[in-house]
């Protein structure tokens, strides 16, 4: 029998190392960014502190401005883009028949790929020369709408936001599928026997009883969309003229290419608040609905 | 199932007309399908193509398959290095998330000791953290300590920001097995190591497997960290290289088509093998993270 002095000995040795790894990579950087962002650094030499100047500056600076309503385009196009497809596909998939397991396999596969290649495929299809997205429109005889995707300020965001969105349906999709097949046969006999059906009983019954998980989606569209960081770097870095900056490259670029280490650490700081009111709002939202 | 629900249906006209629409819905299903698979086919195609043969010819097969481009890539940009830098800091992360993680599980599900309830607490904000929010102080911190630009960089952070996911998959997973399991072991003379060696390890594998497909798609696709932490060329990940390879050889665009297939390969073969599994398990892990 292990006793008492043998059991600590086990929770210590078989705990400390994640813990130790976890607080020294995830939790201790954030209390270092905040700590950094009150300071002036170009990463060697003195650090000099300036109190809240960063802050300053952060607001006075359109850019940062841009990129936080450049994030909150992304938001907004995942909730309305991602959520409805992956809803209605589900709704006409739940079944799982050969053809609609297809279906499921071929809206999940970008999932598997790297940020970087869906940035790369798609900055070639939005190419203005050899791009398909410009081929297709000229096919079909709307040579006025081709442009140059990803450098037209009117455009280019959303021009960013498809590939994400075609991109992450897929969780979505699967997501809905588990909610609906959950809901119990005989809600469904009782609404048949109500003579209620189709965009009735969609209406009445169905979305109701999957209302949370709508929401559980929702909270991830919020999340998924910070971490767009990638898509961006890789098919703009942020440009042309920091068109299609977001917080993240934002700080990227404001760390890494001009070396201003205390400004890119007020900025991160700003991206974990910034977060953190999502998620506050969400929250509250929800609650709301709920009760 | 299926078979009761297809077969209901008052009158035979309002089925043909059911039917009329099924098939209408499925044709639209099937092109929202092909819209979804077009640009990997695209890849592919182009991948096989000469540079004058992915200009004229963009949507159809290649004229002429070469394998120039790919083995072009492969030894130009290196991605022969990449692959075997992913794979060993894939391999070496992934085991140390489980290895650690299921530990961590174990004792937290299983064990009452004081400040228990603070370090979970700590974990579940540790899902709350977005990653990019940490590279500056991270980037500060390894340069310090001189671990950038080594295979540690990545692997530490890795395995640091998949450990509450884990965690969490882990202990859900453990409250299903009785108790009574390791009771009887403890009779027996095991010690905790030999109880969780012998029986709880083995028993957590369908979680594990879980655990590793998450880990490994995210480690092997990882951009942002690679990007930050690692600047000589021997030690780039498949995705930073990619990356610089579309910079580096911009307007050879079959080459680069090339080098991206080399590196979705692994992932969408592990996909065709495995795809109940990863869709299972990434959703599992994207609605707890």
């Amino acid at each position: 029998m292990p006793t008492a002095m043998r059991s600590k000995g086990f929770i210590a040795i078989a705990l400390l190392p994640a813990l130790l790894l976890f607080l020294i990579f995830v939790i201790i950087p954030v209390f270092w960014s905040a700590y950094y962002g009150f300071f002036s650094w170009k990463g060697f030499g003195e650090a000099t502190f300036i109190g809240l100047d960063n802050y300053k500056e952060m607001f006075k600076d359109p850019i940062f401005w841009r990129a936080l309503r450049n994030n909150l385009i992304l938001v907004v196009s995942s909730i309305i883009g991602q959520v409805p497809i992956a809803l209605v596909l589900a709704i006409v998939l739940f079944k799982n028949s050969l053809f609609s397991r297809f279906i499921r396999s071929a809206v999940f596969m970008p999932m598997v790929l790297s940020t970087v290649v869906v940035g790369l495929i798609w900055g070639y299809i939005y190419h203005p020369q050899f791009g398909i997205a410009n081929h297709v429109l000229e096919m079909l005889g709307l040579e006025s709408w081709t442009r140059a995707w990803l450098s037209d300020p009117k455009v280019n965001m959303l021009a960013i936001s498809i590939p994400i969105n075609w991109a992450n349906v897929g969780p979505y999709l699967v997501i809905f599928i588990a909610a609906l097949q959950n809901i119990s046969p005989e809600i469904h006999d009782a609404a048949k026997i109500d003579g209620s059906s189709g965009w009735n009983k969609l209406r009445n019954i169905t979305l109701p009883m999957i209302w949370s998980t709508v929401v559980v989606t929702i909270v991830l569209c919020i999340s998924g969309s910070l971490k767009a960081f990638d898509h961006v770097i890789v098919m703009t870095g942020g440009g042309p003229a920091q068109s299609t900056e977001l917080l993240a490259t934002y700080m990227y670029n404001s760390t890494f290419s001009v070396y201003r280490y205390g400004y890119g650490s007020a900025v991160s700081t700003m991206i974990m608040i910034v977060s953190a009111i999502l998620i506050a709002i969400n929250y509250f939202a929800t609650r709301r609905k709920s009760s | 199932m299926n078979l009761q629900t297809t077969g209901i249906g008052s009158a035979s006209g309002k089925r043909t007309i059911m039917k009329g629409l099924s098939g209408f819905v499925k044709l639209l299903l099937l092109g929202y399908a092909i819209l979804t698979l077009y640009p990997l086919y695209w890849l592919f195609t182009s991948a096989f193509k000469s540079n004058q043969d992915f200009f004229t010819n963009p949507y159809g097969l290649p004229k002429e398959w070469m394998s120039e481009n790919i083995f072009r890539a492969w030894e130009l940009g290196n991605m022969g290095r990449a692959m075997l830098n992913s794979t060993v800091v894939t391999i070496i992360s992934v085991a140390l998330t489980i290895l650690l993680s299921v530990l961590a599980a174990y004792v937290l599900s299983r064990f009452q000791f004081p400040f228990k309830k603070a370090v979970v607490v700590l974990f579940t904000t540790g899902l709350l953290i977005p990653i990019h929010s940490t590279l500056v102080p991270l980037f500060i911190m390894m340069k310090n300590i001189g671990l950038l630009d080594t295979y540690g960089a990545l692997i530490l952070p890795y395995t640091a920001f998949e450990l509450p996911i884990a965690i969490f998959l882990s202990m859900a997973y453990m409250s299903s097995i009785p108790r009574e399991i390791e009771e009887a072991a403890m009779i027996d003379g095991s010690g905790w190591w030999g109880i969780f060696g012998r029986m709880i390890l083995p028993l957590c594998m369908p979680i594990v497997a879980t655990i590793s497909i998450l880990a490994f798609l995210r480690f092997w696709n990882d951009f942002s960290f690679a990007l930050v932490f690692i600047n000589t060329q021997a030690l780039k990940t498949l995705p930073l290289s990619l990356s610089l390879f579309s910079d580096g050889f911009g307007t050879d665009y079959a080459l680069t088509m090339g080098a991206m297939a080399i590196a979705v390969i692994p992932t969408i073969v592990a996909y065709l093998i495995l795809q109940e599994q990863i869709m299972k398990g990434m959703v599992a892990g994207s609605i707890k993270g």
